[in-house]
Parts: structure tokens; sequence; C-alpha cells
């Protein structure tokens, strides 16, 4: 990420699939050729050594065979080349080459070739050296201020440094407290070896203290002798640094300073001969290698520095003058004189990219990649942008109902609930009571016509029944595939539900030519499932306290026919009797009487009426059904069972409203739990701990009130969601009486379905109570209006937990007075009036004359909030946000 | 080749050329040859040596620095009793971030997070945070997109910005914490510190609180053991004193236990241990640590001097002048942040972050050209992603360079990596097609921002301009109340609710929304019209 890129002078691919490292470049004259031009050295852990000499006839050009001047394998991994003047009694320069057991030293030597196929290189080997232990790395130079020849110190795997006098091993010395091994350079002006040691500083050792030190080897036996001996190896200087380093250089460009640079994982150091900071640089990149290279100014070092996100940095001190890309991550990096071009970046990458390049102006061609678009046709784009507009003008026109455009199904859902209860109950973790609860079989068959992805089937029944497994997932690979599941369901808790219906609702995604994501699409199949899985046959019982009378238009039905499963005894003179036994306990009465048409339903919960009465008429329906009769119709006449009704929302209101208060308590107790906790805090971090003064205590107790007060809202909200069910099933019968009573037709029974049965969950925030309120009153507004002026009436547009109920209480009587009046549920009258949009409650029609004058207002435009401006990058602190480019 | 080479000096080079995995699969080889179990053998070397090398290659793999982490969760927002001032002077908090009192573009120009601080140009991990003053507060925190939201749990971040979950290996964890002898470690210190960096860096996903009193306990026992060697040794052995005593002055080990103590949340301690390090060996890090501890404690001004004081010691060092830009950016002094990122650009011209916070400066204080360029440099520099050519394309708007405005948009959207980007950038487009008079267009783009990004307020407000214009007052009014409901912190769907209800003669639910606009910005002109206006009707009536 720069704005420019190294111009590539020369570059060559090394060998194949081999690696080098940070000594494995080095840059010299080796052949001693009286040009004084630098050849480039190249060993690698394959062990293949290699001299170029690039002369490449124009800029970019790739390797020629003819600048390789050599290439020999050594057959051991090449850690380190340098070039000095290793061989005794000539100042000619030398090549050392360091492997893992070996040092050699050769000298090189050029002839001259032939027209065509340019010089080469001869090697010849002047000494070696075998070596006791691992070696890792080497520095060179005229240790103890030698003249004209370089000596080697090698230092090992474990800590040992070594030291070559040309053809002589002269000593060796472990480094104390060593552990890995860490980079090794050799300072001449204060004739001392640096390193950075595991424990993370820089060492600097005396070469002089070395030579004297007591030997390595007698380590061991001088252990205790070490503390008197005075020869015990001791740093000149330390200087911690807090990270370990990739390399250290040391560079005199000036007689008057020398300077250490230190190259930390994540910081960049410039120290003064005696071990003081400089200057130091943070990086916020993960360098890979560096290079001092020259003083361009007075007192300023110019340092070259590689990282991991392929860039090469030039800093001036701590100024960054340029930064340019390479096209590898670089691992050693020198400057040199080739082919008459003075500082040319050499660069060797881990995988032996070799590249000589120069720094220029070459943009990076950073292109970025074409937004993928179609052919533009103008003729079809317009079409199919009028197409578009008139979809989306249809779908604002009819307030977002979805054109629902029937076709044929891709997937066929069919629900079969099995006639027989499961021999083995599937029913688990039961809270029933002491009746053995059965459990039925429903087998669920997909079908589908054509491919089809993420197919969920997910299924629903009313709670207290439960489900052994309502999630499946299928794929449709291939059409016209069958799938059948099967899971069972009963009845989990000790009261009924307010339904038998069940819902098997499939989600699926049907991919498209223009989307192959698919378009998501959801089909759903209801199924009913018998009445004998909640219900036993009972005694009946002549008295009871709520009692319900539907008549009919046909003549009585023996009951007996009509419940077939439910015959408790054989006698003749029962049959217009018969006795409902719920799962939880409550019993239900049904009597039919033998002149009238009329049936009774009794029992003594008003609620636990409903199921009975419903799946008395839909028998009866089914009944006249199969004997032909079309004309047969149930009534209700009489008043509506409002009181019962209402002593249902009463007690689930109660219940709401105790649940509220438990809510607050706990967020009381919350607040004084934290409030304690923060205190004890401070107790704890003082540095002179003061007395706790009780507050363990105080905290102990407010932490079980919480748990107390936790589980009590717990219970309630169990408490709740049974009084909703309960609640539910009352409102189901009072619809049904309702509509039976004004002989509703169906359009106008769900009108009422939806205002009273919201779909929504009953929650603390939102409940039922202020949702059918809402829905009630805006019936009342509009529909079962009595006047115009009532229209206009206004609600607030926040529901909110009413205090009482008897608001509601109130709607809903004037609800049935209205209806029992003649009024009739409709909707469609209204439609142009606009209908509430995000809040229920919300909606008054206003005066045509506002909304001309609003719309001219002059400062409207300023009412838009501001754009955004996104931010513009998303930082990840692991990779470095900073590349670019200086001048 | 591999067989030929020392692993042990392959796995060394390795290391260097960071490729911890293959370091660490090495490290694995050998110390599987020699069974050991949970502790290097002190007598072969060897083995130490790959257990720590493989211990600081896990490391690196996961390395974050600490300096950049830096979100609280509630926990630590809601526990700190930390706080200076309740009322601070204006000036000296970070909390009340203060009246623009250098001329920076103003708040209807300059949108602001919910903790009432203009947009940033550059999304810092702390340009998130805002306090909030409850618990109640804290978790009711509309969670719109990415205005100041507080994460519940500070472990949950840890995990997610290193990974280092995923990388334990199948046959249990490398070293086993509980088991270590962290005395006997604390004596060896060129194992402690790459001991001591594992455990925090690469540990810290477990059980994050249980692992950071380890990690303290490690850092403090070097040091408390010291304490104790310093005193017995004194009688005993004098020679061993020097060396101790030159290892209790290691800053490095004060830092650390500094760094661990402010993961505690413990900001005064951790202030002491970073002073006292400071005062042995000046070092970058610890400058920017210490000022990060100040900024916790709320004490900006004081995080301002210790930055320059840095300075001083390291000048021309680009982190610690970041710093003071940021903390100017985040007191509101647009103009002294602008200063200092343009000094961040004379050393390092390619700072990322200083180039978008200088280009968004521009662009918002109405010099969109200026902001182009800048935003062109970075184009240039290879950054590629989907909000710098939003920023592009609002800039090439606002600049009248319509012809690039919705290629660029169009990039913006094909590069959005989530809803959440590809909203605010329809968002954008709605704003160029009201700015060309398509309101159909604007209309459409506004409810595709809402389709990414279901909790886009702005978008909620404008949409609602926009019916009102067509004059569907109730849906305007049902818009701008779930505007005002997502983010309670901007003035205009206030504003705008005020004007609707006071156009319809609604005046007490108008006089409400005007005084919370005027709460959200005081100095809007138009809000204090409109309260003048409606208490002149309530004292007429």
């Amino acid at each position: 990420m720069s704005l420019f890129k190294a111009r590539d002078w020369w570059s060559t691919i090394l060998g194949d699939k081999e690696e080098f490292d940070q000594g494995c470049l080095c840059l010299a004259n080796v052949d001693n050729s009286g040009n004084g031009q630098d050849k480039i050295i190249v060993g690698s852990f394959m062990g293949y050594l290699r001299i170029f000499s690039p002369h490449p006839a124009k800029t970019g050009d790739g390797a020629q065979a003819e600048d390789l001047l050599l290439e020999v394998d050594l057959r051991d991994p090449v850690l380190q080349v340098e070039v000095g003047k290793f061989v005794s009694g000539t100042e000619m320069l030398h090549l050392a080459v360091l492997h893992s057991r070996k040092l050699c030293v050769y000298s090189v030597s050029g002839t001259l070739g032939n027209v065509e196929h340019g010089n080469q290189c001869q090697m010849k080997l002047m000494y070696e050296h075998n070596l006791q232990r691992t070696a890792c790395n080497m520095t060179y130079g005229s240790f103890g201020g030698v003249k004209g020849r370089d000596l080697i110190c090698i230092q090992s795997m474990d800590g040992m440094l070594m030291v070559f006098e040309q053809e002589s091993y002269a000593f060796g010395r472990f480094l104390p407290g060593f552990l890995l091994p860490g980079p090794l350079a050799y300072s001449s002006r204060t004739d001392s070896f640096l390193t950075v040691s595991s424990c993370q500083q820089v060492e600097s050792y005396k070469y002089q203290v070395l030579a004297f030190a007591t030997d390595a080897d007698k380590r061991q036996e001088t252990e205790q002798q070490k503390l008197g001996s005075g020869k015990r190896l001791v740093v000149d200087w330390t200087l911690n640094i807090g990270e370990q380093a990739l390399d250290i250089c040391i560079v005199s460009f000036n007689q008057s300073a020398s300077s250490v640079f230190v190259l930390g994982e994540r910081n960049f150091f410039c120290l003064k001969d005696n071990g003081q900071i400089r200057f130091m640089k943070k990086l916020d990149w993960s360098p890979s290698c560096f290079l001092p290279y020259c003083s361009v100014s007075e007192g300023t070092i110019n340092t070259l520095i590689g990282n991991h996100n392929n860039m090469l940095h030039i800093y001036q001190d701590v100024t960054l003058k340029w930064a340019t890309q390479l096209p590898h991550i670089p691992v050693a990096v020198r400057v040199g004189c080739l082919h008459d071009l003075k500082g040319v970046i050499v660069t060797l990458s881990d995988d032996g990219h070799l590249q000589c390049s120069y720094l220029g102006t070459d943009p990076s061609l950073f292109q970025a990649p074409n937004v993928q678009s179609r052919e533009l046709n103008y003729d079809e784009l317009d079409v199919e942008m009028k197409e578009l507009q008139k979809i989306i003008k249809d779908v604002n026109k009819s307030q977002g109902v979805w054109p629902m455009t029937e076709r044929e199904d891709d997937l066929n859902v069919s629900v079969v609930v099995s006639p027989n209860f499961d021999s083995v109950s599937q029913a688990t973790d039961v809270e029933v009571g002491t009746d053995l609860v059965p459990s039925v079989t429903v087998k669920v068959t997909l079908q589908n016509r054509v491919i089809l992805q993420k197919a969920k089937l997910s299924v629903y029944v009313q709670p207290p029944l439960e489900l052994t497994c309502d999630q499946f997932t299928f794929e449709f690979m291939t059409p016209d595939l069958t799938r059948t599941v099967s899971f069972s369901v009963y009845l989990k808790r000790s009261y009924t539900p307010s339904e038998l219906e069940g819902n098997a609702v499939v989600s699926y995604s049907r991919p498209t030519d223009r989307n192959p994501d698919g378009i998501p699409r959801v089909i759903q199949c209801k199924f009913r499932l018998p009445l004998k899985l909640i219900c036993l046959p009972g005694q009946p019982s002549k008295t009871a306290s709520h009692k319900i009378t539907i008549d009919t238009n046909k003549s009585p039905v023996s009951l007996l026919s009509l419940f077939p499963g439910f015959a408790s005894q054989s006698d003749d003179d029962q049959v217009n009797v018969m006795g409902f036994h719920f799962l939880g306990g409550a019993r239900i009465t049904v009597l039919a009487s033998k002149t009238s048409q009329r049936y009774r339903i009794q029992s003594e919960q008003f609620e636990d009426l409903w199921l009975i009465t419903n799946e008395l008429i839909l028998r009866l329906q089914e009944y006249f059904e199969k004997q032909g009769v079309k004309d047969f119709a149930c009534s209700f006449s009489g008043s509506i069972p409002l009181q019962e009704y209402f002593e249902l929302i009463d007690h689930h209101f109660e219940l709401r409203i105790n649940g509220e208060k438990l809510e607050e308590l706990l967020s009381e107790r919350a607040v004084q739990f934290r409030a304690i906790q923060r205190r004890l805090l401070a107790r704890f971090k003082d540095k002179t701990p003061a007395p706790l003064q009780h507050l363990d205590t105080l905290l102990d107790g407010t932490y079980k009130q919480v748990i107390a007060l936790a589980d009590a809202v717990e219970e309630n909200q169990g408490n709740l969601f049974q009084s909703f069910t309960r609640l539910k099933s009352a409102t189901h019968l009072v619809i049904l009486l309702i509509a039976l009573w004004q002989k509703l037709s169906a359009d106008q029974v769900a009108i009422l379905e939806a205002a009273f049965l919201p779909l929504q969950e009953d929650t603390q925030e939102l409940g039922w109570e202020e949702t059918v309120d809402a829905a009630i009153s805006h019936l009342l507004k509009t529909c079962l209006s009595k006047s115009s002026k009532e229209q206009a009436l206004n609600l607030n547009s926040q529901l909110n937990i009413p205090k009482d109920t008897s608001q509601l209480k109130k709607h809903i009587t004037l609800l049935c007075d209205r209806l029992s009046k003649g009024g009739r549920l409709c909707l469609s009258t209204d439609a142009a009036a606009p209908q509430t949009m995000v809040m229920p409650g919300g909606c008054t029609t206003i005066p045509e004359s506002d909304l001309e004058e609003r719309s001219v207002e002059q400062d409207s435009t300023e009412l838009f909030t501001n754009h955004r401006h996104l931010t513009a990058e998303t930082p990840r602190p692991e990779v470095s946000p900073l590349q670019g480019v200086s001048e | 080749m591999s067989s030929e080479m020392e692993p042990l000096l392959l796995a060394w080079s390795y290391f260097r050329r960071r490729k911890f995995q293959l370091c660490a699969d090495l490290c694995t080889q050998m110390l599987e040859k020699s069974p050991y179990d949970q502790e290097p053998d002190p007598e072969l070397p060897v083995h130490q040596a790959a257990w720590i090398l493989k211990a600081r290659a896990l490391t690196e793999m996961v390395y974050i620095d600490e300096i950049d982490v830096d979100q609280e969760g509630i926990a630590e927002m809601m526990l700190d009793e930390n706080a200076i001032a309740q009322v601070p002077r204006p000036g000296t908090s970070l909390k009340l971030p203060g009246t623009n009192q250098t001329g920076g573009p103003s708040q209807a120009v300059r949108p602001i997070t919910q903790a009432g601080r203009p947009i940033t140009g550059f999304l810092r991990p702390s340009t998130q945070s805002g306090r909030p003053g409850t618990m109640e507060q804290a978790i009711r925190t509309p969670r719109t997109a990415y205005t100041a939201r507080p994460i519940t749990s500070s472990s949950g971040r840890f995990v997610r910005l290193g990974t280092a979950s995923m990388l334990t290996s199948p046959d249990g964890p490398f070293i086993n914490l509980s088991r270590l002898n962290l005395t006997k470690y604390s004596q060896k210190p060129k194992l402690a510190k790459a001991l001591f960096e594992y455990i925090f860096h690469h540990e810290n996903d477990v059980k994050t609180i249980h692992l950071e009193d380890v990690v303290l306990h490690l850092g403090i026992y070097p040091f408390l053991l010291r304490n104790k060697n310093h005193i017995e040794k004194n009688a005993l052995d004098l020679a061993a004193l020097s060396t101790e005593h030159s290892q209790y002055k290691d800053w490095w080990w004060k830092v650390q236990i500094g760094k661990c103590y402010y993961r505690l949340g413990m900001y005064r301690e951790a202030e002491k241990q970073f002073k006292s390090a400071l005062k042995q060996q000046e070092m970058v890090d610890t400058f920017l640590y210490l000022a990060k501890v100040y900024v916790s404690l709320d004490q900006p001004v004081t995080a301002l001097n210790l930055f320059k004081q840095g300075l001083d010691k390291f000048p021309g060092e680009v982190t610690l002048l970041c710093g003071i830009a940021r903390i100017y950016e985040e007191m509101n002094n647009m103009s002294s942040a602008a200063e200092y990122y343009k000094e961040v650009l004379k050393q390092d011209n390619t700072h990322v972050e200083a180039i978008a916070c200088i280009g968004s400066n521009h662009f918002y204080s109405d010099q969109p050209e200026i902001a182009l360029r800048f935003y062109r440099r970075l184009l240039q520099m290879g950054i590629y992603n989907g909000q710098l050519f939003n920023n592009l394309g609002l800039c090439c708007f606002y600049a009248q360079q319509y012809d690039m405005t919705l290629t660029s948009f169009e990039r913006a959207l094909s590069l959005a990596e989530n809803e959440e980007e590809a909203a605010d950038v329809w968002y954008n487009l709605g704003h160029v097609a009201v700015g060309i008079g398509d309101t159909n267009l604007a209309h459409q783009c506004f409810r595709l921002a809402l389709v990414n990004n279901n909790n886009h307020a702005e978008a909620y407000n404008n949409l609602a301009v926009l019916e009102m214009r067509k004059g569907h007052v109730e849906q305007a009014r049902a818009l701008l109340q779930t505007a005002s409901s997502l983010a309670p912190h901007m003035y205009e769907p206030h504003f705008n609710f005020a004007t609707i209800s006071d156009k319809i003669g609604d005046l007490q639910r108008s006089y409400v929304a005007a005084q919370k606009s005027e709460a959200a910005f005081p100095d809007h002109v138009d809000t204090q019209h409109l309260i003048k206006q409606l208490r002149q009707h309530f004292a007429m009536l």
C-alpha cells in the first residue's frame, strides 16, 4: 500500500523450493576483480551457493545465463555467507561459508570467459573448521584491533561464542543466561560483541573480557569458583529493550559517532556506544529485515526497513522518507554497486526471489476490479426500469400487500394425524398429575416439484401441548423427492390448551435464474389433534356453575354417535348425557335435550367450556354434512356471559401488575447489589485494608434477595402464561358465542378474532389488554361508530399498560352492545382512510387543506439529517493500517 | 534439506521469518521426542529452548498491541469508581464533550455519535466508547448499528480480536497454567518474560478474570519475590544483592504489572507502575500506556501533557503525535486535532488514520474538493474498501463532480462488507437523490437503507420528511417517532416532530419534542425560534 513501487532493475528466482534466511545474502567484490564491482553471493538452506554478477541489457530484464558466475552444491545447509580477509598472509577478500557443523573459507577467482559465454568463477577451499556444536550465526571483524585481517566469531545454538583466528581456533566462551540465540554483531570502536539475549536486553561483551574469561569447557568444574575467580564473563553494559530483536547492526559513517542499530520485533532502536538510547521508533507493522546504509545529512543516518507487508521503508532517523512496494517479503536486504550502478537495493525473499531494484516514482498500478455489470443496452434498460417502477408503484399503492400470484406449489405438505395413540406414550417430564398421558403420532410428508434449498419445517402446537421434535431441515437437491417425518404430541401441563389445532410451516428458498440464492417462500399446513388426546370420558354431573345452551335448527342427534369414543356406559337411557374429564382435572358435561333442538354444556370453569363447545359444533356440522343436510345452523340466544369473561381478564391483569411490581423490586435489589459490590471493590483495592463493616453480610443478603425475587418473577411468569392460555380459551368461546348470537359471517368473525387475539406474544411491556383495547377502540371508532364525531376521536399513540381494566371492559361491553344493535364489522368501507402504520392507535385523518400548506414549507429540506460520512477504515490492531509513500 | 538441518535452528529461523505455525509444529515434534510432562527439563537446554520458542510462536500468532485494545465492557464501566469529578470544568474531561470552542463545524453539519462527539474519520476501538450513567441506561442503549454501544463482556472481545481459542491444540492446552509453578519461573528471567507474554496474550481467552489473576501473580511474583529476597539476602549474600537489585530495577516487569493492573481496572496502581518504569527507562510504549491510563481516568489534559513530555524525549514519534490528535478530537477540539494530524503526516505521510481524519475534517468544513484529494490519496495507496468509495462518492457529489458520484457509490455497494455498510451507502444515495430533486428515487433509497438496516434512524427521519412533503402526516409522525426512539441523541427527528405537531395544532406535543431537540442541540436556531413561538402561544392562552 504505497503510491510507488520499487523499480525492477534485475531479478531472478533461485532454485526450486529452496529456503533462505537473513544471513544468506552477501554483496562484495568476492573475486577481487579490478573494477571493484560487487557480486551477489547467495547461499541456501538446500546447500547451494550461487554468485551473480548482474548486467542487464536493459532495465527490468530477467537473469541471463551469463549473469550467474558460479553455482555449486555444498551438500550442507548454508546458514551464512560473509566476505572478508579471512586468509592469513594476504589482504585479498575470501568467502566464509557457515554450515551448521562446519566453517569453510574459500578463495574465489574469476576467469574471463570466451566471447559469448561470459565470465565465470572458480572456488578453492582454503581451510575448514569442523564445529563441535551446531552453529547459528557468525560475525567477523578485526577483533582486538589487529590490522589487515578479519577474525570470525561463531555463535552456536546453545550459546557458545567460538572465535577463530583465521586458520586456527582461538577459544570458546559460553554466554551467561543463554537460552535462544539472538543476532550478533561486532563493534570495532569499542572492540566488543553485541547481542540481544533471551532476557530481552542488548548485551555488550568486550573482546578482551571474553578472551581472558575462564574457558568454556571448564565451566562445569568451576561452578563454585565462579564468584571469586574474577575471570567470570562479565557483561560490559546491558540495555533492557523489552523485546526480542531480529537484527543488530553497527555503523559509523563519520568518525565522530558510531551507532548501534537494533531492529526489534515492534520497535527500532538506535543506541550510543555506551548503550544509551539515541532514538527509538515504534513500528506498527512487523519488520523483516533492515540495513542502515548511509548518512545523507550530518548527524542523521538513513535506514532501510523491510516488512511483512511487502514494503520497504526508508527512514532518516525517525522520519519516513520513502516507502516503496516490493513484489515479495524481504528476509535480507543489501545495498551495493553493481555493473557501475551505485546504490542498487538487493533484496532476497525466503522462497528465493532475488531482486535488484532502485527507487523511482513508478506508480504501483493498483487496478480496482470492475464492478460486475451487464452490457448496457439502453432500450432494454428502459423497459426493465419501467417494469420495475411499475411493480414498485403497485406495491406502494397496495400498502405493502404483496401481489399474490397463484401458481402451482413447488412443495406439497400434507399432515396425517394417526387415529390411534402411540402404543408406548412418548410423553416425558409431564406435570399433569396421576393420569397416564397418551401421545399421538403426527406424520408430515413433503413432496417437491423443483429443486429447493434450505427447506426448514417447524411445527407449532398450542402450549401446554408439547412436541417431541419441532424443527426439521431438508435438502431437496433433485425434483420429486418425498420426505416424511413423524413426531408425537402430548399434553405437558395440567391445564387445557386453548386450541387443538397445530401448524406446520415450511420455509424454503426457490432459486430462480436471476437470483441463484433463491426467493424465500413459506407454506403452511394446519392439522387438528384429536380431542381424546387431552380428554377422557368422565362421570356426567347434573349441577355446574357455568352453563351455555346452543340451539340448532335440526332434531337432536345422539351424543353417542357424535362422540363415539367417549361412551362410558352402554346404557341407552344415558345417550343424552355425556361427561368429559380433562387430563388436568376439569369435568364437563354435555346434555342433549330429548325434545327440543338444544344442547347444553356445563362446567365448573367458564373457560373449559370452549373446547367441548367447539368440538360439539364441529361434529354436529360434520354429522349433518354427512347426512346431506345443507341448511344446518347453530345459534345462541341470551346474553353473552361477559361477567365470567371479565373475571378472567382481571385475573390475568392482576398477575401482570404483580409481575411488574416484582420486576421493579428486582431492579431495585440489583442496583443495591451493585452499589455494595462497588463499595467492596473499593475496600479491597485499598492499600491499607479497612474493616469490611459487614458489607459482606449485606452483599450475601442482597444476593439471596435477588435470587428469591428472580424465582418469584419466574413463578409469576408461569402463572401468567397459564392465565393467558385460559384467557385465550375464554376469548375463543366469547367470539364463538357472539358469532352464533349475531349470526356473523366468516369475514366478520375473522375481524373479531384479529381484534381479540393479537398474534404477538403477551409480554410485560406490551400485553394483551392494551393491544385489544386499542383494536376494539379502533373498531368502535370506525365501522361501529355512531356518528362522524366519534371518528375524530384521537387516541394516545403509545401503548402502555393501563391502570385498570375498566376501560377495556367498557369497550367490550360497548362492542357487544353495538353489535346487538345491528352494527356490522367491515373494514373495506374505510379503506380510503389512512391506516395506522407503525404504531396502532396513532391514526387520525387530517383535513386535506392542511397538507398543501405544509408541502410548500420552505425549510423542510433542512430537516434532513446530515449524510453519514463513513469512517474510513476499520482498524484491526493486529494488522497495521499504515502504508504509503513520502517524497 | 530439513532433515539435514538442526530442527531447533530451523524452528528458530521459521520464527524469525514469522512462519509461526511451522515453527510451533517443529517445536512440538522436538518436544514429543523426549516425553516431558509440563515443564522443560532443566538439564536439557535444547528442550527448554524449544519449549520457549513454541510459547513465543503461539504468542506471536495472536499478538495484539495492548495499546490498541481499548474497549470497555459494561461491567468495567459500571464498577469503575475512579471518576475524578462528577461535574468537571469544561475542557478537562472527555465525559462532557465540551461545546465547540474552536469554531469547528457545528452539529448541524457534522453528525455526532451517541456520546455527543462528532463522527470521526477513522474508526478506532476507543472512538465508540461512551460511558452511560447507569446500568439501566447501558443496557437500554439503543442498538443502533455502531453508535456507542457498550459491549457486554470484556472477555468476549479478547476472543474476537485474538482468535486464540481456535488455535488451541486438540490435545489440550500447550501449557497448563494451573499446574505451573510460578515462583520457580519467576526466578528464571530468560524464561519468565516469554512465559508472561504467552499467558497474557495467548491464554486470556479462557477465563479472563481468573487468568488475569494468574498473570498478575506472575507479574507481581518476581516483583514481590525480589522484594522479599532483597530483604532476606541482604544479610546473607552481598553479591546476590547486586543482581537481585538490578533485577528489581527491570522497567519491563513494571510495565507488565501496570498492564495487568490496567486490565483489572486498577488505574491508580497501573499509573504508579508506569511512572516508576518511566523513571528508569523512557520508552515510547510506556508513555502510551500511561496516557491510556489517564484517558481511562478521564484526565485528558494530563494525558496531553504526558504526550508532549514524551515528544520532548522522542521528537517526531508518530504514535505520540497521533495520540495527541485523538485526544483533541475526542475533546471536540477539531482544529488542534487537525494540526496534530498534519504533524503526523510530516513525519509519516503514509499514515492512513491521519489522512482519513484530515479528509473528513475538510469534508465537514465545507471543502469537499480538498477532502476528495485526501481520499483519492488513500485510494492510490491501495486502500480498497466500501467506506472509502462511499466517502469518495459523497465528496464528488458535493464537489459537483457528478460523473464520478454514482460509480463511486456503485463500487461502495459492491464492496460493502455487511448490511450496515450497505445501508449507509443507500442512505447517502438517498441524499444524492434528494440533492438532484428525484424524490421518488430518494424514497426508494431510504427504503432500501431500512431494508438493509432496520435501525437506521437517519433514514427513518428522512423518509418521514419525504412522507410529510407528500402529505402523509400520520406516516411521517410514526416514522419520526421511530427515529427518535432509535436515536435520541439526534436532534433532527425531535425538531421535525415538533414542526409537524405545530402545524397540525398539537402544541403540547410540539413543545415537548422541541425541548428534546434543544437538549440534543442547544444552539439550533430554528428550535429556539419554535420554542419561543410556542411560549408566546401558551402565554396567549
